[in-house]
């Protein structure tokens, strides 16, 4: 058989299979996918308005604090060799990406002692707690005849961490910006040269554009990490709303969009929010005029 | 008119979330979609060009990816809290 007699075939099959799925077995089940980033306190800690308590999220970024520690020992800290061995390899690598893609990219010379750390521990970090995301976990708090039910969640898929990360890169960058220009002529270079009319429509703009950085930067992590977990539950969830064996296949989408996020989203989100601190930092310690 | 609004039996209001919700995520994919296909055709001729330059690029790229990737989601978030709130 030819590769040009292959694709009506699989259509026709791709058909009949679609026609064999028996039509009253849709808008069956009560399976929602969103359910499962519902954030219930475990442990209820409140001081006074503040509820501190330990949920779900609280419950993975602390496996994830421990591993970015253990992992950054494990690597890190081993005896240095002039033949690396694996470990110091993998350490090296990670080392080299932190410190030549990220730290390098946005940080002037001066600042790199001091601020190459925050950005590399940032992206490791991220990384670590978007990774552990895609491990089944017993931490879904459900049991089901008394064992834990396992599950896929993320810390990072929750608005209130991004925007709690964010909103250090956020306070840190105006700190440095004031501490090595001085108050006076860091917010002067808020101020960019243009005729003076315009300037009372681009400033306003310019001081918006620093409070939209707060908020691209929180959204996008989150929403990557909550749009592909609820990707890869809707996908496997159908099988369960519609009950029905003919929709296994679509395991294939589930497991290849479960590849698409541990392969590549995971790594390029923890990446882009550490060069995306490092660049703003970086343009507030040594701004552009 | 009257016939329209006879098939319009029920409650339209979520109707019109729906099809508000389906709009914002597909036209800021549109978006993205061109974005993206951009980044990655230019880097692919950048580096046809000059491959020893390939491995600067490649930061440039995935920054790049990120960024317009994002648009897909800003727009996905503003759907689904006027999906939500309205």
């Amino acid at each position: 058989m030819t590769k040009w007699k292959v694709a009506p075939l699989s259509v026709i099959v791709g058909a009949v299979w679609l026609l064999s799925v028996p039509a009253p077995a849709f808008a069956r089940g009560t399976f929602d996918p969103t359910t499962e980033f519902e954030q219930h306190d475990w442990i209820p800690i409140h001081l006074g308005p503040l509820n501190l308590s330990i949920t779900k999220a609280v419950a993975y970024l602390l496996i994830g604090t421990a591993l970015t520690i253990l992992l950054g020992l494990f690597l890190m800290r081993s005896r240095l060799a002039l033949l690396p061995d694996r470990r110091q390899t993998i350490g090296e690598a990670i080392y080299e990406v932190t410190q030549v893609q990220i730290a390098e990219q946005g940080l002037p010379g001066k600042a790199i002692g001091r601020w190459f750390p925050y950005v590399a521990s940032l992206a490791l970090f991220i990384f670590t707690v978007n990774l552990i995301g895609f491990l089944p976990l017993p931490l879904t708090g459900e049991t089901w005849h008394g064992i834990p039910v396992w599950g896929i969640y993320a810390a990072t898929s929750s608005l209130s961490v991004t925007l709690a990360l964010a909103l250090l890169t956020f306070v840190f960058t105006h700190f440095e910006g004031i501490r090595w220009n001085g108050p006076v002529r860091y917010f002067k270079s808020w101020i960019p040269e243009a005729p003076k009319p315009l300037l009372a429509l681009i400033v306003p703009l310019e001081i918006l554009g620093q409070f939209m950085r707060l908020i691209s930067l929180s959204v996008r992590l989150f929403a990557n990490m909550l749009a592909g977990h609820i990707l890869i539950l809707t996908f496997i969830g159908l099988m369960f709303i519609l009950q029905s064996l003919a929709l296994l296949p679509v395991i294939l989408f589930a497991s290849a969009f479960y590849i698409f996020e541990v392969g590549i989203v995971v790594g390029i989100q923890a990446f882009i929010f550490a060069a995306l601190s490092a660049i703003y930092i970086g343009s507030a310690i040594e701004p552009a005029h | 008119m009257s016939t329209l609004l006879a098939a319009t039996t029920g409650d339209v209001t979520k109707a019109g979330k729906a099809i508000g919700l389906a709009l914002g995520v597909g036209l800021g994919a549109l978006g993205a979609g061109v974005g993206i296909g951009n980044i990655f055709g230019s880097m692919i001729q950048s580096v046809a060009r000059q491959p020893e330059l390939r491995g600067e690029l490649q930061g440039i790229q995935w920054l790049g990816f990120a960024l317009t990737e994002a648009v897909v989601f800003y727009g996905l978030l503003g759907s689904i809290l006027a999906y939500v709130l309205v």
